[in-house]
């Protein structure tokens, strides 16, 4: 038995265990022991994170039509895997606490709950070991399908989104089906190897329509325009930390299939060579600005949300992008930062969602307009809500800020100014939009009836502190996770990155280990003249100048509503929701002609088809 | 009770007003230093009352630039030095100036410009203006004229430059001192319930500026009436229960 299959066996058992003891009082603690069960399994294999080991094969395999179906682990699944898990973990270890007493009091299934949560990391896990095509298109339904689950556990409203990602993901995997019978007609086999070998020969018009076939497929799973529609709402509905770990991982999968086929397989330089006629752009060059229209246009949608969980689910689209835009640059500086961004990312949305969640919690709303002033009331949810945004915005000291800074020096190595400044003005976006999201929750008036609110439990906090420090050492050392790139790196054959513990050794690199501590040093001097200095004297928060106005408990001066107004008097008129036009567009375009086919079949011209069968049938005969 | 010099102050706080020389050499450079660079960097909180504030955007922008000796505007009374009260001061507004100067850290300067905030100008007989500024607040300089020119606005800011260094600018304190005497003319104005968020006799402890004449009839009128604010404490949960608890 590989360390493959004990991983797999392990993440069926909790499937098992989540179902079974959900309801127990310790049910969720026992799933999240076996997390970090499936955790050590992974850890069995950690060979495959630092190039030691090339690949771990699983000693299950099934033969289908003369198609030998195998899973195995690589350096890419191990890294992603690794992400599922720990997102699985911290979920689940969030879950447990008194989430999960309240969950079950408001009549919310936690035997449900906890068992589409190990259900989704199981079938992510078993996609992130297929060995083939036909093991990739199972492991993708079965996602799916996962994520349909969880999504739907809330009901009402909640499962109205789940119902139209459902009918995304089944368009995307009709047009990922479609690709994969291309390949077979191709090829003659769903074998990797043999497409790897098989593409450079390829013809150019089947090469785009595969590379068509198969983005959009793995597209609608990251929600890249214009298939974006579907992702927010529905994540944000799903309950509590299903959230947290939907937005830190679930959409990445699509990311790893778009890896594994379209960069793995069939090859970046081969996308260079597919010019768009009349353009000057080529396949590669799409992509890019795909993504980069990706970063942009659903940052700035974040940017008008005023639900918390709804803006966090918005950066997860926009943040998509990036990681797409560091990946089809595919240099060693841009792929490992798109990487490295699956990675943080993760981890600060993983904790900017359980912060709200705990906000939730104890408030019981997640509206920007209803709350303020939390900051006395939750200090190390604050905390841990500052890390997240720091990350999610880019900035140092922490993870986010190095992933970034790598997607930014790949696209000005590359020579592509116009792609650099469409990510820049992304993350102008984030940084606009996560300032409100800590303004509205945190900063500003307490709010008389959140004056007996108090810090989350300790089962939310544990989880978050523990994301926090992660956020800040892989920010600290991040050579701990370009260690790991880099062997996805080699192993899927793009130019490995050079690098140390501080960051990226090269001409104008960058050390954070440096940076980090020059900040530190700062920040302890700053501390030391606030804590030696002049005694300070706390006032109470209607004790405020507001123009002179005398502030009572009843005048709201913490301002929330209508965030940004100049911002919005300038690029307002820009949203006009076109994309949801389209899909309205299309909606009844479908409806409109499957009425009509309704018509033809059953009730119009029962005797036209009846003539229309007797005239073939003739013809048939006589011919 | 209008003439503040009338007013007994015990000596040994009166006096020390920055310019008694301490017996350590450095520390009287120190000393020095420090009220040099207070009286460089100035923050002011422009409080526009009235006409007068037209004066100060040419005294601020390029033609007088104020900046240039270290004079900038300040949005709010927190990180402000000077308080600057421009015209004719309502009834209505001096509620308003008076919980600004109060929200101003010490230490705090405030100076009147215009002949209204001096005797109340051309608002004498108006029945809803207070006429004499100082009788609410211990006003530093006064800038007369109606309205001064910036050029008179900047001289007499450099006139108060001169006293913080030389340490004579110490009319904050006096507002500590003899809190029962601002305040007994504040409640004859407003009203005998009147008070502002900011706990005065506390923030005197604070300094070390309680005399005698600090407590009087007036702030224990002023104690009878007023709702105190407690500050908002950090929780983390238990602190809070255990305080129910108690309660019960």
């Amino acid at each position: 038995m590989t360390a493959l299959d004990t991983l797999l066996l392990i993440s069926a058992i909790t499937v098992g265990v989540a179902l079974l003891a959900g309801n127990w009082r310790v049910g969720g603690w026992l799933v999240t022991i076996l997390y970090a069960l499936q955790g050590a399994a992974l850890l069995m294999m950690s060979g495959l994170g630092y190039s030691t080991l090339t690949v771990v094969q699983s000693s299950f395999s099934i033969e289908v039509l003369s198609e030998q179906l195998l899973w195995r682990f690589d350096a890419l699944s191990w890294f992603f895997a690794l992400i599922t898990i720990g997102a699985g973990l911290f979920s689940s270890w969030f879950a447990s606490g008194e989430w999960g007493e309240r969950y079950r009091d408001n009549g919310g299934s936690l035997r449900l709950f906890h068992g589409a949560l190990a259900l989704n990391v199981f079938t992510m896990l078993v996609l992130l070991a297929s060995g083939d095509l036909l093991t990739l298109f199972i492991g993708w339904e079965l996602v799916s399908w996962a994520s349909f689950l969880i999504m739907a556990l809330a009901g009402g409203k909640a499962f109205g989104y789940a119902m139209r990602y459902i009918s995304y993901a089944f368009a995307g995997a009709m047009a990922l089906l479609g690709g994969l019978l291309l390949i077979y007609a191709e090829v003659g086999s769903f074998d990797f190897q043999s497409l790897k070998e098989a593409a450079p020969q390829m013809q150019a018009s089947t090469l785009w329509l595969l590379v068509v076939l198969l983005t959009s497929g793995f597209g609608v799973k990251m929600a890249i325009l214009p298939f974006h529609l579907w992702q927010a709402k529905a994540y944000a509905q799903t309950p509590g930390p299903g959230a947290a770990f939907l937005g830190a991982i679930s959409s990445r999968m699509g990311l790893f299939a778009f890896i594994v086929v379209v960069v793995q397989l069939i090859g970046i330089s081969r996308l260079v060579e597919m010019e768009i006629p009349f353009t000057f752009l080529d396949a590669q060059d799409l992509l890019a600005w795909i993504a980069v229209f990706t970063i942009i246009i659903p940052t700035y949608i974040a940017l008008r949300q005023h639900d918390a969980r709804r803006l966090l689910a918005w950066h997860g689209v926009g943040q998509t992008g990036y990681m797409l835009l560091g990946i089809v640059i595919a240099n060693d500086l841009g792929s490992a930062g798109g990487l490295m961004h699956v990675f943080n990312y993760a981890s600060y949305q993983a904790m900017l969602f359980m912060v709200v969640v705990a906000v939730i919690h104890r408030t019981g709303t997640s509206d920007l307009n209803k709350l303020g002033g939390l900051f006395t009331r939750m200090p190390l949810s604050y905390l841990a809500m500052l890390i997240g945004i720091i990350g999610l915005a880019g900035l140092p000291p922490m993870n986010g800020f190095v992933s970034k800074w790598l997607i930014y020096r790949s696209l000005i190595v590359d020579g592509s100014p116009l792609l650099f400044l469409g990510a820049v003005i992304g993350t102008l976006g984030t940084i606009l939009s996560v300032y409100k999201l800590i303004h509205n929750i945190f900063l500003g008036q307490l709010r008389v009836e959140h004056v007996a609110v108090r810090e989350a439990p300790l089962s939310m906090v544990i989880p978050m502190m523990a994301l926090a420090v992660i956020v800040f050492v892989t920010g600290y050392f991040p050579g701990l996770v370009l260690d790991w790139t880099s062997a996805v790196q080699a192993s899927i054959g793009i130019p490995v990155l050079a690098h140390h513990l501080g960051g990226v050794s090269m001409k104008g690199g960058l050390d954070m280990i440096w940076i980090v501590s020059v900040l530190l040093i700062g920040f302890g001097f700053g501390t030391l003249v606030f804590f030696l200095g002049g005694r300070s004297r706390r006032v109470h928060q209607l004790d405020n100048y507001a123009g002179g106005h005398f502030l009572t408990a009843e005048t709201r001066y913490h301002y929330s509503d209508n965030f940004y107004p100049g911002l919005m008097h300038l690029i307002g008129p820009w949203y006009r929701n076109s994309f949801e036009w389209l899909e309205r567009g299309v909606i009844s375009a479908v409806d409109t002609l499957s009425t009509a086919m309704q018509g033809l079949y059953r009730n119009a011209h029962p005797s036209y088809l009846l003539l229309a069968a007797v005239v073939f049938a003739l013809s048939w005969v006589i011919v | 009770m209008n003439e503040l010099d009338k007013i007994p102050v015990r000596q040994e706080i009166s006096v020390a007003q920055g310019s008694v020389k301490r017996s350590n050499p450095l520390a009287n450079v120190f000393d020095e230093l420090v009220r040099f660079c207070q009286s460089r960097s100035m923050f002011m909180l422009h409080y526009c009352t009235g006409c007068g504030a037209i004066e100060l955007p040419p005294a601020m922008t390029s033609r007088f630039d104020m900046e240039r000796l270290g004079i900038q505007p300040m949005v709010t009374p927190r990180q402000a030095d000077i308080l600057l009260i421009t015209g004719y001061v309502s009834v209505k507004t001096l509620k308003r100036i008076i919980l600004t100067y109060e929200q101003m850290p010490a230490p705090k300067y405030v100076i009147g410009i215009c002949s209204c905030t001096v005797n109340g100008g051309m608002y004498w007989q108006s029945y809803a203006t207070a006429k004499v500024l100082k009788e609410y607040l211990p006003v530093d300089i006064y800038i007369a004229g109606c309205m001064p020119r910036p050029e008179a606005v900047i001289s007499g800011l450099r006139d108060l430059m001169g006293d913080i260094k030389s340490g004579s600018a110490s009319n904050w304190k006096r507002y500590f001192q003899n809190y029962d005497h601002y305040l007994g003319n504040q409640q004859k104005l407003f009203d005998e319930d009147w008070q502002t968020p900011t706990d005065i006799i506390a923030e005197a402890e604070h300094y070390g500026l309680i005399t005698d004449q600090t407590l009087g009839e007036h702030t224990a009128l002023l104690q009878k009436h007023q709702q105190p604010l407690e500050a908002l404490e950090f929780s983390l949960g238990e602190k809070r229960e255990k305080i129910r608890g108690e309660n019960q």
